[in-house]
């Protein structure tokens, strides 16, 4: 009885895990990266009102001058100031980043998840990925502006396309985890269907694996899609975009070296930014995951 | 902030030239000049190469009956020592030099310059084809009279005859070695009566000349009339502009003219390196309109992009100050410019161009386009892709829109922008164009024959053509004179035109050479390449 009642009142609490983004927090890395890709979205939302010129504005008279005062990030070839050109060029490419991961990640979850329940079809989908894989990215970009022509609906389909079979095998790997789980098999046995019980348990359970690799692959198709650009199969001028940017002034760039490296640094610094914060995701969602 | 990036420039290209240095680790014999151009030719066949890069080549591997100035109007002796001109101007007869051979030694004749003509005009066998065969007029014979006498008879007269005669496609070649090398003539070997003779080509690498050791007959408008001072020649293809830059400062090469606009001011201060400047160079950069299309017919429309450009300071940020603004359809250096007809050119005044457009009809509409009678004011442009392109279009496409006017830019490769420009499927095209004078720039362009192209404004005007086939075949040049007067009246009143610029001809040398000044004729920066020497 008093063994019991010790037992009872003694018993050390089990640790509450703190929350998700306190981990983050504790992260300086993550806390760094967290602010870094709040400000670019904030930025690119607010460039309207932040941008201090017209961005296709030229003048004339101030062509390819270095960052001043008036101009903060320098002109381009054309006279028009770089620093209102990268606001507007973040919504672009944080939009065209966001979309192909959205309709890539989309398809690609769907196909994981029939692949790790429909075991009959799971080497057919996944075969079907493989081959996906084997193309890179800038290559479907080039047959497909050689079809659509050149523009950034071409390059939202490419990266789409290069995106759902990683998420496909992600999703899969780790449905699969979550399948051999007890409670998939008792909602077996009380007869839920598929679909809910997809979307009900195996779907939620998935999550922090998806929202990891999508934080990670954001960086990588802003990258890609400003390397798309950089080739001119992208954005069309006069639409800012930063990899067409940094496109236009490779021309310059032993004259006027910001027109190119300004954009270029951008670039980096969101890329570097949503992989520093993937990683901390990482380590904040599944601390199992930490070397 | 400027001297850094000037120093940091300064710095990269030492940087790149001293790694070219390591490559090739090779210095240059001693009486060899290296030329560098962007690209190679196909051929170097005058009968059927209408690129620059054959013609920068093959004026120095032969030469033509007439040469041209550095004027860019006076025709001077070349190979005729003289010519008369019959009364009708229906009949040239030149009168050949002596003592001339072509490179193997074979002796130059009035038999070998009749094939090479007849050649040029499709009338030998095999027949070949050059797309410009038209500059020989409407020739009915072109026949030796006698060994040193060539007849070339006219059915019509062709008041520009003698400057289309002095182009690089009018050379004399060596009959048998046409015959010998067959297709093949211009591409394994050429013999003609140039100044420096056929070595060997590496395509898209090399063209290697060494010296006609026996030339003397050099045109009189070069100091030295032969033989070349320089040995051999070296024409080298470096396609990236910064590693030409980089290579002229590293005296890995001597000459160039292919050094883009945006790099020229920092050459200047470049103590090594020298500028020559054409003055009187006719290239010219415009913006056509296809006058028959809906928005584009109208000329309200077509002033208001006058109007709304400010091309002074265009020319300037685009080509960093190495152009001249145009205001009318010929340059004011060419022959027969008539000055009084700029007046109908439109001056930059947006505020006058928005009040035009309010007049003629085009409400602005909620988007900031403006509209008439339910057609927006929007116009397709077609151009090939380029950097000046680039700028031009966007610069434009921005002060168009400031009056209400869309302008969609469209560039395209140059290996399908040719076929894309002889469509229908646009409204607004730009293109540059080399010529002699306004006589040759206008009968280019305007004649309704010439449509599709290379009249891409499908300008169709009866008066027009017949001023043009005046102009064409005047034997006084009063008259011709008047007939452009005309035209350069009634073509910048109807603005299907705007000229943009007067492109110049610079030609950078290093201080190993000496004798370097820019010609000009269809573009060529090095004519003949005699006054060239080793210092």
């Amino acid at each position: 009885m008093s063994d019991t009642t010790l037992d009872a009142t003694t018993a050390p609490a089990a640790p509450r895990r703190p929350s998700a983004l306190r981990m983050l927090l504790r992260d300086f890395g993550g806390t760094v990266s967290l602010v870094l890709v709040i400000l670019i979205v904030v930025l690119a939302i607010l460039a309207p009102w932040l941008a201090p010129h017209d961005p296709f504005a030229t003048d004339l008279m101030a062509v390819m001058e270095p960052p001043s005062s008036r101009y903060w990030f320098g002109t381009d070839g054309q006279g028009r100031d770089i620093f209102s050109r990268m606001l507007f060029g973040l919504r672009v490419t944080l939009g065209m980043g966001l979309l192909s991961l959205v309709v890539g990640g989309v398809i690609g979850a769907v196909v994981g998840f029939c692949a790790a329940y429909y075991r009959r079809i799971d080497g057919l989908l996944m075969r079907l990925m493989d081959m996906l894989l084997s193309f890179p990215a800038i290559l479907f970009g080039l047959a497909l502006a050689a079809i659509f022509g050149p523009g950034l609906t071409a390059v939202i389909i490419a990266l789409s396309i290069a995106t759902i079979p990683l998420m496909a095998r992600i999703v899969r790997s780790s449905a699969l985890v979550v399948m051999g789980l007890d409670y998939i098999e008792a909602a077996r046995a009380i007869g839920m269907n598929d679909f809910r019980l997809i979307f009900r348990h195996l779907a939620p359970n998935c999550l922090s694996s998806v929202f990891v690799f999508s934080t990670l692959r954001l960086g990588q198709v802003i990258l890609l899609g400003s390397a798309l650009s950089f080739l001119g199969l992208g954005a069309q001028p006069p639409t800012a975009e930063l990899g067409a940017m940094a496109a236009q002034g490779r021309n310059f760039l032993f004259i006027a070296p910001h027109i190119s490296v300004i954009p270029s640094l951008g670039i980096f610094v969101i890329v570097l930014a949503f992989n520093l914060l993937g990683d901390a995701l990482r380590d904040a969602l599944d601390p199992r995951l930490r070397i | 902030m400027k001297s850094f990036w000037q120093r940091a420039t300064l710095g990269g290209l030492a940087a790149m030239g001293l790694a070219l240095v390591a490559g090739q680790a090779q210095a240059q014999p001693r009486n060899q000049i290296t030329i560098m151009r962007e690209i190679d030719a196909d051929r170097y066949d005058p009968a059927r190469s209408t690129a620059l890069a054959a013609g920068e080549v093959i004026t120095m591997l032969s030469d033509t009956l007439v040469s041209m100035d550095y004027d860019m109007r006076t025709i001077r002796p070349g190979l005729a020592e003289r010519w008369d001109v019959s009364e009708d101007g229906l009949s040239y007869t030149f009168h050949l030099r002596q003592g001339v051979t072509f490179c193997d030694g074979t002796p130059f004749t009035a038999e070998a310059m009749a094939f090479s003509l007849n050649r040029w005009i499709g009338r030998t066998t095999p027949r070949v084809t050059s797309p410009v065969a038209w500059r020989a007029g409407d020739v009915k014979e072109i026949r030796a009279s006698g060994p040193h006498t060539l007849v070339y008879e006219l059915n019509r007269p062709h008041s520009e005859l003698l400057p289309n005669l002095a182009q690089f496609f009018a050379s004399a070649l060596d009959p048998a070695a046409v015959e010998r090398l067959g297709d093949n003539f211009g591409v394994q070997g050429f013999n003609g009566t140039g100044p420096f003779c056929w070595e060997s080509w590496t395509p898209r690498n090399q063209l290697v000349l060494t010296r006609h050791p026996n030339y003397r007959w050099g045109p009189p408008v070069m100091q030295n009339q032969g033989p070349a001072h320089v040995e051999r020649i070296v024409w080298r293809v470096i396609p990236e502009a910064a590693s030409r830059v980089a290579a002229l400062q590293s005296n890995q090469a001597d000459l160039t003219q292919y050094i883009p606009d945006a790099f020229i001011e920092s050459l200047r201060r470049v103590p090594t390196i020298t500028i020559n400047t054409q003055p009187n160079y006719l290239w010219d950069t415009y913006l056509g309109f296809k006058v028959d299309r809906p928005v584009a017919n109208d000329i309200a429309i077509r002033r208001a992009f006058h109007m709304a450009v400010d091309r002074p300071a265009m020319v300037r940020a685009v080509w960093s100050g190495n152009a001249r603004p145009a205001r009318g359809i010929i340059n004011p250096t060419a022959l027969d410019y008539y000055e009084a007809g700029d007046q109908g050119v439109p001056a930059f005044d947006q505020a006058a161009a928005r009040r035009m457009l309010d007049e003629a009809g085009w409400r602005m509409g909620s988007d900031g386009v403006r509209v008439k009678d339910g057609q927006r004011a929007t116009l397709t442009l077609f151009a090939i892709n380029n950097l000046v392109n680039q700028r031009l279009g966007e610069i434009i496409q921005q002060a168009v829109r400031q009056v209400g006017i869309e302008l969609r830019v469209q560039l395209f490769d140059a290996t399908v922008a040719w076929g894309r420009l002889a469509s229908q499927d646009f409204d607004v095209l730009f293109l540059s164009y080399p010529y002699i004078s306004a006589n040759d720039a206008l009968n280019l362009y305007w004649h309704s024959r010439s449509r599709p192209t290379p009249n891409r404004m499908n300008w169709n005007d009866p008066q027009t053509d017949a001023w043009l086939e005046e102009g064409r075949s005047a034997t006084d040049p009063a008259v011709r004179a008047r007939a452009m007067a005309d035209l350069q009246r009634q073509l910048n009143e109807s603005s299907a035109w705007m000229n943009i610029a007067h492109n110049n001809l610079n030609l950078f040398s290093t201080r190993r050479v000496e004798g370097a000044r820019a010609h000009g004729l269809y573009g060529i920066a090095i004519y003949k390449g005699l006054d060239l020497r080793v210092r």
